[in-house]
């Protein structure tokens, strides 16, 4: 099977054409076929797929990424494939463009496979939102795959393909990663244009790579970043090549381990991992340094605050108007938006919007939003102090290994607390990255989560590669 | 404190967010809109931070783009998503009430 083999090698077989593009994409709809159950995708891509395979087998192999599959998050959107967000409120939007990520992507001959299953709009820790149902964790069908981009990290985990975008406002990439023994990147903010993606929170959103292995991450990075006119936040900085420190010497690293994620809130099973690996680095020669943090703690409350605020915002054109199942004959627009709404969104998306709406409305703006957007800054620059000292910071990427499917979903702060290791990065617009560092007695993984600089993905990648070199050879 | 919101308060805050409830989610939200606002109140007990903000972790200079037209959509298309359309017009119910508009 050629899926199983390295990046490398499928290329050098293209390249001599050994394979060619449509081998690929019909083992990856095989592949999909078989691991059906597992819910990963809400619309696959298939005819489209084989025709785009067929016309490359007249272009040159020009870059690593050409010719491979790539599955897509369903709310990044794809001119005429079907874009649903996992909510009914979409369930028949075509969109009529593509976002500047997936033009990218095709820029690289890459071929979309399908969209992924997640949490309706993003919100969500485990899938379990999405109007079609939760993706199943591939390792452990009776476990979720996270939230929310689940059903990426589930077609990745399951050995579909090699390529997923995910999308990560409070850990939604690295949060699934986690619990289904994956590498999951959110980028900078600003790195990735979120031009096509559709927003959820706008200062949090921001899209990026889930593969099986470093190395293919920082690839797939390579190929999306950039400046783009039609997204006002993507950041002008360089591109530059994201592998290029992979392999090099990690000895004389300097790492710091906020005392806030080895704290009581993670079990300690999780903690005992993630102590096993900080060992193995300092036997490499990297130092590691237990420090403590402000504000880390109130990272969720901020959260809840600025992204239900934002998100009650950007929800607000889902009117029955422009896009929806509209009602029939009703009495005014105001009773039109109120039941198109109604019927449109489901239970975690409507709670979320209801508080968010709360918060922002007359004086409780400056009780809530205006002292949270102060505590944010105060985060920001409590992460630079520490990169005044050290190169990264690591801990868990999760307190737990994936829970049960069956795990009750009323209680309205578990999605939250579920990313309380994760969201201080998306509030501070770092990058981050969740790779696996072996297993709980649960046979789940646990995830290793590394917190860079703003801009400084690279040096991620270079620890990360190393760590994954290292637990692979202990669990060989 | 009181652990679940009024039923009008429940109702203030879906008519800001434009949901229609039914009794039932009335009932439900009454107890989970309040354990949501109970955790974000905690953010009154933050002290000592600066009062500066941040809208978005984001440090570019704003720049305007040149005045050009580009990426032209066609208007038939950019309607097509609209349940209700008619030309190139997205059909919408009447706006303004009788009264209102006698």
């Amino acid at each position: 099977m050629y899926l199983d083999k390295s990046i490398k090698e499928i290329n050098n077989l293209l390249k001599n054409k050994t394979i060619k593009p449509i081998d690929l994409v019909l083992e990856a709809f095989d592949n999909i076929e078989k691991n059906k159950d597992l819910n990963a995708y809400i619309t696959l891509n298939k005819e489209e797929a084989i025709k785009k395979a067929k016309e490359l087998e007249n272009k040159e192999v020009d870059n690593i990424l050409f010719g491979l599959p790539i599955a897509i998050k369903d709310n990044i959107v794809t001119k005429d494939l079907k874009t649903t967000c996992a909510s009914h409120i979409l369930d028949n939007f075509i969109p009529i463009y593509d976002a500047t990520v997936v033009e990218k992507i095709n820029d690289k001959s890459m071929i979309i496979i399908g969209k992924t299953n997640m949490d309706e709009f993003a919100m969500g820790s485990s899938s379990r939102t999405s109007y079609f149902g939760a993706p199943k964790n591939p390792l452990n069908k009776e476990k979720i795959s996270g939230g929310s981009s689940g059903g990426s990290a589930t077609t990745i985990a399951a050995k579909d393909l090699l390529f997923a975008l995910g999308t990560d406002t409070g850990g939604s990439i690295r949060q699934p990663a986690s619990y289904t023994g994956i590498v999951g990147m959110k980028p900078t903010y600003g790195r990735v244009s979120r031009y096509g993606l559709v927003a959820f929170a706008s200062s949090l959103d921001q899209i990026g790579p889930m593969t099986r292995n470093v190395y293919d991450n920082a690839l797939l990075l390579n190929a999306i970043v950039g400046k783009d006119p039609k997204d006002l936040t993507s950041s002008s900085k360089e591109t530059e090549d994201f592998t290029r420190l992979i392999g090099e010497d990690i000895s004389n690293m300097k790492v710091a381990v906020p005392n806030y994620f080895m704290s009581d809130i993670v079990s300690d099973e999780v903690k005992d991992k993630i102590k096993e690996t900080i060992k193995i680095l300092e036997n490499n020669g990297v130092s590691v340094d237990y420090i403590d943090m402000k504000y880390l703690d109130k990272a969720m409350i901020l959260y809840q605050i600025i992204a239900m605020g934002e998100a009650s915002s950007n929800l607000a054109r889902y009117d029955g108007i422009r896009y929806g199942h509209p009602i029939d004959n009703p009495k005014d627009i105001e009773d039109l938006y109120f039941s198109t709404r109604a019927k449109g969104f489901g239970d975690e998306v409507k709670r979320r919007i209801m508080v968010g709406s709360y918060l922002l409305s007359g004086d409780n703006a400056k009780t809530y939003y205006n002292k949270a957007l102060s505590i944010r800054d105060d985060i920001k620059k409590e992460f630079s102090k520490v990169f005044e000292k050290y190169d990264l910071i690591i801990g868990p990427t999760t307190t737990t290994t994936a829970y049960n499917l069956d795990e009750d979903m009323d209680d309205p702060l578990k999605s939250f607390m579920d990313d309380v290791l994760v969201i201080p990065v998306n509030m501070a617009g770092l990058p981050a990255i969740s790779i696996p560092v072996g297993k709980a007695s649960d046979n789940m993984p646990v995830g290793l989560h590394i917190i860079g600089n703003s801009f400084d993905e690279a040096t991620i990648y270079k620890l990360a590669s190393f760590i994954e070199k290292k637990v692979g050879e202990i669990y060989e | 404190m009181e652990d679940k919101l009024t039923k009008e308060e429940v109702l203030h805050v879906a008519t800001l967010a434009r949901v229609k409830l039914t009794d039932e989610e009335i009932e439900k939200y009454r107890v989970e809109l309040k354990q949501l606002l109970n955790e974000v109140e905690k953010i009154n007990d933050v002290e000592g931070y600066d009062k500066e903000r941040m809208i978005a972790p984001w440090s570019d200079n704003t720049t305007l783009r040149e005045d050009k037209s580009s990426d032209m959509l066609d208007p038939k298309e950019v309607i097509k998503n609209a349940p209700k359309h008619s030309g190139n017009y997205i059909e919408v119910p009447v706006v303004i009430g009788e009264s209102e508009g006698a």
